[in-house]
């Protein structure tokens, strides 16, 4: 995070006057001095600096007060204002010759006065002022923990209710009883197809097939509804819909994107990692685990390793030349993913300062920072133009049968290498042969040179650079498999405490940080950080799932429900802090957060638990009574409607045309990359088409695909716990006009027609099934045929058989296009 | 959280919300209690220019040899350079002249430009951090390298929405695809109706640039008309069902937009309605203007027709080598194009309310490396302003006699963007959104509104 100065200070910090610890300024002032100070001195700090620098300001800048003695010499954040007789050694010097900061900041003092400073401060800066000392602001932890993320998870029995017979689960109960206490009721169930439609997108991101929807539909068991939920939750669709979520919150990509968009031809590893951990639902606890510190869980292998590519996927500033920048702002990017996305805390706010809202030290930010500093992150972009920081991968374990095959490649192109360096040996030499014979000729005009031998000489260049650029060639694709058992991820590094930086540059060292954790959250676990000799990221991510840890819990539970229902529990899911928003029903978040933790952290229990309340499967009815009360559904009187996500939208056409593979793809095509993506490389690899699911499709910053950008798809360079919902005219066009969508009508038209055995309304029935995910109704069924044969007639393209198949089309793309389609009830 | 049991808030979704505001096509009054995000929204306070021009010139021009005359440079031509002591300074193989009342030096790379001198205020104190290409074209574009923020346009979009919804309120023409790519016109974290509408890509004729999907290929428009008028049949049918639903309203009307897009994109980027005078002084139909010309014709018609904010960009200003062919050549491109573009716009009345800005991501160094290449400077450089709100014919800050560093007036990105945004009516420390639990803005904690260029 940036410097921050100008924002209000939050409640949370109050200033307290400290004395100075040690006394300064007891020197003897002469007369001469004094009358220099009171003249020259005094004038400029009260008319110019005290606005913003004294006890009296609104809001002291830069933590700097230059109203007394201690404050001027202590300085502010940036360090010492004036040293006496260090005219070089003080910042204020800086700041007013406008070198670094540039004060005052609405016009520089003039030259006479700055000399004026400077003869000060070179007299020793005399100064008669006394004062209350310097003033400080201290956070104070015990107020601050009175922020209702900061406490306990509370455990709190589900509440009783007027109407008992409406709650299906506990998690009804806490909503009825809300909405009770306002005087509301909520609407009706939602039909059983609208539920069946709802539950299919919820869980696993596609609708139900017509067969699908048909045997659900006739399926009335008593809990017909329970075995639906139970096999889409065991469905391997499930982990690529709740995988995407997950990679949304963890800026998931493969490419760096920044100034320098460097391919992660690795990076897909972790995306399968993530599916296949929402798939075998890992206990969420132990995913946390292996995705800060999975190289250092007992028994850790490949899958572990690939977990923390969480840590390296990142975008990085490739080219900055300053190592130490370089890894600050790696370890910055780290700090806030992890805190961020486990815990909904801005850590990385207080890089600079400390945080202006939430409980947040800088020096607790470096004690953090010093864990990841003790890391080395492999991420694996090549030195080379533009990417000043290059790195390796981590290996992987190579499979038995492929070991000899990777040994015999490795060697061949040892042997290839050598055969180059060679090769460019004797390029060399004849070049410096060829400039002799030239420098003789200019040396000694006498000289005749043999055409034969020039002649000779130029085409053994010639054949020795062919040879050398072959060779480089083959180098090259036997290099292209040289990435087929690594990952991006992390190790430990050297293991040491952050420097503290002011002002979180790195020129601006003050002191040093022990490793360790937020004393807001504080754990014994510190010390157990403090006497391992490693980096502490294991410490790290036990103390973020432990049990006390208030937030982990509450935060994950916040997420699922935010995915379900629309809307967070907490709606800022990102953010608990004093910034973001206050539980809707804390109650329940709690009620939610325990029963997770106790059994087992398990994502599917949870969302199973959720789905099968009746609060999940209210309708999304209007009510003109809840409404005027409570218009944005904070109490659920209803369920939301949702727009389809993205992906969501892409699958389901590419499912209903049959189109869509639900393999899993292999890979990604960005693995076949290196380098800068678009430069030696084509870029068309991003844009090529693909019949496996959205979340198969590359993720290359900055080149995000067309549909899936449209429809406000996660920024992938930061972290989206919530994507946001626009509807604008450049996805009606899309509807209307585009490729992907005419192509997928056409073949929804050809399948239609495919289907001899049925008549038309019975198409069109089919096709209202594929799209809709349900039957049409009569008058829509005759709607439609008027459309259809009227489109076929007025198109007469002479062939029979193709106005028919663009009859069709046309009318696949009017069911694509509606919003009933867009939108889940 | 809060509740609002407000009479307005019901009215708010019971009206025709959003779609009303958009039908209505061109509006110029703020709208309030629209839902649309892009209906017009009051400034801070009363602007001189309504929308913005970005001439971006992408490579780093050299300003010793354009808008920035140093004849002490000329004088000591071949001397070492006082801050790289292994190379040469060399003074611009081009000489200036003095145009209009204002007498403003101009580099005979730019005659056209020139007779616009009394209009143009030449920013001769730029300083930037980096000099390097990515870093200092992100940092020209969204104030900020060291992290993904968005664009100078999308926040004047945000801040004042857009008059013509029919059209984005932010395009960019033929952008750079490298350098950050489109994450110099992305919106961040601000919502993606924010972000800029690529045309085109630098380097490629804009004679065959395509707006997205914005041709059906299949159906006439009146087939296309009655395939909507089913669908939308659908759509308010569900309306109807749902009683009340903004975002049901917002989809209804998007269609509409779309459908009158489709036709109102392609005619205002059809220029052959043009007169042939018009062509002629763009320099449409000469090899060496054409794109360019094309660019900067577009941009006044995008202009008109009420885009908030509108960029061109033009490369490569990169003179390792080759200073005076390519320069040279870079020049003849761009010159009387934009001189075209000044002249058209206040033939129409425009240029008053519109603010151009011409400029790069650094400037080019005094001396040479090879012998006929200058590298990147970015201590001091320059860029021009005109129009809306400007001052006209004077030059603000300076560097050094050589033109190494920026001495007097200094100016970095924060600064031009807060001044940039100043003309709009803006004041930069307000305008700000909540991201992450705190409020960013475009100039982060920095900026100075320079008075001095402003009329």
């Amino acid at each position: 995070m940036s410097r921050l100065l100008f924002f209000q200070f939050g409640l949370l910090l109050s200033a307290v006057l400290l004395n100075p610890c040690q006394l300064i300024g007891q020197e003897e002032i002469t007369a001469d001095h004094l009358a220099f100070f009171e003249k020259k001195i005094r004038p400029v700090l009260v008319s110019h600096c005290y606005q913003c620098h004294s006890k009296n300001s609104k809001s002291l800048k830069g933590g700097l007060a230059l109203d007394t003695l201690e404050g001027i010499r202590e300085g502010g954040d940036s360090g010492h204002a004036v040293v006496p007789g260090d005219v070089e050694g003080s910042v204020l010097m800086e700041a007013i010759r406008y070198e670094s900061m540039e004060m005052p900041p609405k016009q520089k003092l003039s030259q006479a006065v700055i000399n004026d400073f400077q003869k000060w401060i070179e007299m020793g800066a005399p100064d008669p002022r006394k004062g209350a000392g310097l003033i400080k602001r201290e956070i104070d932890f015990h107020d601050a923990k009175k922020h209702w993320s900061f406490q306990a998870i509370q455990r709190t029995e589900p509440p009783s209710v007027e109407n008992e017979a409406w709650p299906k689960n506990s998690v009804d109960q806490f909503i009825l009883a809300k909405l009770e206490s306002k005087g509301l009721r909520p609407v009706s169930d939602a039909s059983r197809q609208v539920l069946i439609r709802r539950l299919y997108y919820d869980l696993i991101g596609l609708p139900p097939s017509s067969e699908q929807l048909q045997a659900a539909m006739e399926d009335d068991s008593p809990d017909a509804v329970e075995n639906l939920v139970d096999r889409l939750l065991d469905s391997p669709q499930f982990g690529e819909r709740w995988g995407r979520h997950w990679l949304d919150v963890v800026r998931y990509a493969e490419s760096n994107g920044r100034e320098r968009n460097i391919v992660y031809p690795t990076a897909w590893r972790y995306r399968d990692y993530v599916i296949d951990a929402f798939n075998n639902d890992t206990p969420f606890n132990r995913f946390i685990q292996e995705q800060l510190a999975g190289d250092l869980l007992p028994g850790a292998g490949d899958n572990e390793a690939i977990a923390t590519g969480f840590l390296a996927i990142g975008p990085k500033l490739l080219n900055e030349g300053n190592r130490e920048a370089f890894v600050m702002d790696l370890v910055d990017d780290q700090i806030d993913v992890t805190t961020r996305a486990f815990m909904g805390l801005t850590v990385s706010c207080a890089r600079c300062h400390d945080h202006k809202f939430d409980p947040i030290p800088t020096a607790e930010y470096y004690s953090m920072a010093g864990i990841f500093r003790s890391t080395r992150t492999l991420y694996g972009t090549k030195k080379q133009q533009g990417n000043r920081q290059g790195s390796s991968l981590v290996a992987l374990e190579i499979p038995e049968a492929k070991k000899s095959a990777a040994a015999k490649q490795k060697k061949q192109s040892e042997l290839l290498k050598d055969e180059l360096r060679a090769v460019q040996k004797s390029i060399v030499k004849l070049q410096a042969k060829t400039r002799e014979l030239a420098n003789r000729k200019t040396n000694d005009k006498q000289y005749k040179p043999d055409a034969k031998q020039s002649a000779a000489l130029r085409k053994s260049l010639s054949n020795a650079r062919k040879k050398s650029s072959g060779l480089q060639k083959q180098i090259k694709n036997l290099g292209e498999n040289d990435i087929e058992f690594m990952a991006m991820g992390v190790q430990e590094g050297k293991v040491a405490d952050s420097p503290i930086y002011v002002r979180g540059e790195v020129t601006g060292r003050k002191g040093t940080a022990s490793r360790g954790f937020l004393t807001i959250l504080e754990s014994d676990l510190e010390q157990r950080l403090i006497e391992n000799a490693q980096s502490g990221r294991k410490e790290l991510a036990d103390w973020i799932i432990a049990r006390e840890n208030p937030m982990t819990a509450r935060v994950a539970v916040n997420r699922v429900w935010h995915h379900l229902f629309g809307n967070g529990i907490v709606r800022t899911v990102d953010n608990f802090g004093a910034t973001g928003e206050s539980p809707t029903h804390p109650e329940l978040l709690d009620f939610l957060a325990i029963g997770f933790q106790e059994q087992g952290w398990s994502i599917k229990r949870l969302i199973r638990r959720l789905v099968l309340s009746r609060t999940y499967q209210l309708a999304a009815d209007y009510s003109q009574v809840n409404y005027e009360i409570d218009p944005d559904n904070f109490l659920l009187w209803r369920h939301k409607s949702q727009r389809l996500d993205a992906e969501a939208l892409r699958d389901a056409m590419l499912l209903a045309s049959g189109d869509l593979d639900l393999s899993p793809a292999q890979g990604s095509p960005v693995s076949k990359l290196r380098g800068e993506f678009g430069r030696g490389n084509s870029t068309a690899v991003a844009k090529a088409a693909s019949q496996h699911r959205s979340i198969y499709l590359p993720i290359v910053r900055n080149a995000v695909p067309d549909v899936l950008k449209l429809f406000d798809f996660a920024e992938p360079s930061i972290l989206v716990g919530e994507r946001p919902v626009t509807t604008v005219p450049t996805q009606a066009l899309y509807f209307l006009n585009s490729e992907l969508v005419t192509s997928q009508c056409d073949r929804l038209a050809r399948r239609l027609l495919a289907k001899t055995s049925m008549d038309d309304a019975e198409r069109i029935n089919f096709a209202y099934q594929s799209v809709l995910s349900r039957a049409a109704t009569d008058s829509e069924v005759k709607r439609a045929r008027k459309y259809i044969d009227k489109l076929a007639d007025d198109l007469s393209v002479g062939d029979e058989d193709r106005s028919q198949l663009m009859a069709w089309s046309g009318f696949c793309q009017i069911l694509f296009g509606s919003a009933e389609f867009r939108y889940v009830d | 959280m809060t509740f609002e049991f407000s009479r307005r808030n019901v009215l708010k979704t019971l009206s025709c919300g959003f779609g009303y505001m958009a039908l209505a096509g061109l509006t110029t009054e703020a709208a309030e209690d629209s839902q649309n995000p892009l209906t017009p929204k009051a400034p801070h306070f009363p602007a001189t220019a309504k929308r913005v021009i970005f001439l971006c010139m992408r490579g780093g021009p050299s300003h010793v040899d354009t808008f920035d005359y140093k004849p002490q440079l000329l004088k000591d031509s071949g001397k070492k350079a006082p801050n790289q002591k292994s190379r040469k300074l060399m003074g611009s193989p081009w000489s200036f002249q003095q145009y209009g009342e204002s007498g403003l030096p101009i580099s005979d790379l730019f005659p056209h430009l020139g007779k616009h001198a009394d209009d143009l205020c030449l920013i001769n104190g730029m300083a930037g951090e980096v000099p390097n290409h990515p870093q200092a074209y992100l940092k020209l574009h969204t104030g900020s390298f060291r992290f993904v923020r968005p664009s100078v346009g999308s926040w004047a979009l945000y801040g004042l929405g857009t008059e013509n919804q029919d059209l984005p309120g932010f395009i960019t023409l033929n952008p750079e695809t490298r350098v950050g790519g489109a994450q110099n016109y992305g919106s961040s974290f601000l919502p993606a109706y924010y972000q800029g509408t690529a045309i085109g890509q630098i380097n490629q004729s804009l004679a065959n640039a395509r707006f997205g999907n914005i041709k059906n290929a299949r159906f006439s428009e009146s087939l296309q008309r009655q395939q909507l008028d089913l669908l939308q049949e659908m759509n308010q049918e569900l309306l109807k069902k749902k009683e009340v639903s903004s975002e049901l309203e917002g989809v209804i009307e998007s269609y509409e937009l779309a459908f009158r897009m489709q036709n109102a994109v392609p005619t205002l980027m059809d220029v052959s309605n043009e007169s042939k005078e018009t062509l002629e002084m763009y320099g449409i139909g000469v090899r060496e203007t054409d794109n360019f010309g094309r660019q900067c014709l577009l941009a006044r018609r995008f202009a008109e027709s009420g885009v908030r904010f509108i960029e061109l960009c033009h490369g490569n200003w990169d003179q390792h080598g080759n200073l005076k062919g390519k320069l040279e050549s870079n020049c003849r491109a761009t010159d009387r194009p934009i001189a075209a573009l000044l002249s058209d716009l206040k033939q129409r009345g425009m240029l008053k309310d519109t603010l151009v800005v011409w400029g790069g991501e650094f400037g080019r160094t005094p001396h040479v490396k090879r012998k006929d290449g200058r590298d990147h400077n970015a201590t001091g450089f320059s860029t021009w302003m005109a129009g809306g709100g400007v001052q006209g014919g004077q030059r603000v800050g300076a560097t050094d006699e050589y033109g190494i560093a920026a001495v007097e007036n200094k100016m970095n990105f924060h600064d031009l963007h807060a001044t940039m945004l100043h003309t709009l009516g803006l004041d930069h420390t307000k305008l700000t959104y909540r991201y992450a639990g705190r409020d960013f803005r475009l100039t982060d904690v920095y900026g100075r509104v320079v008075k001095e260029i402003l009329a």
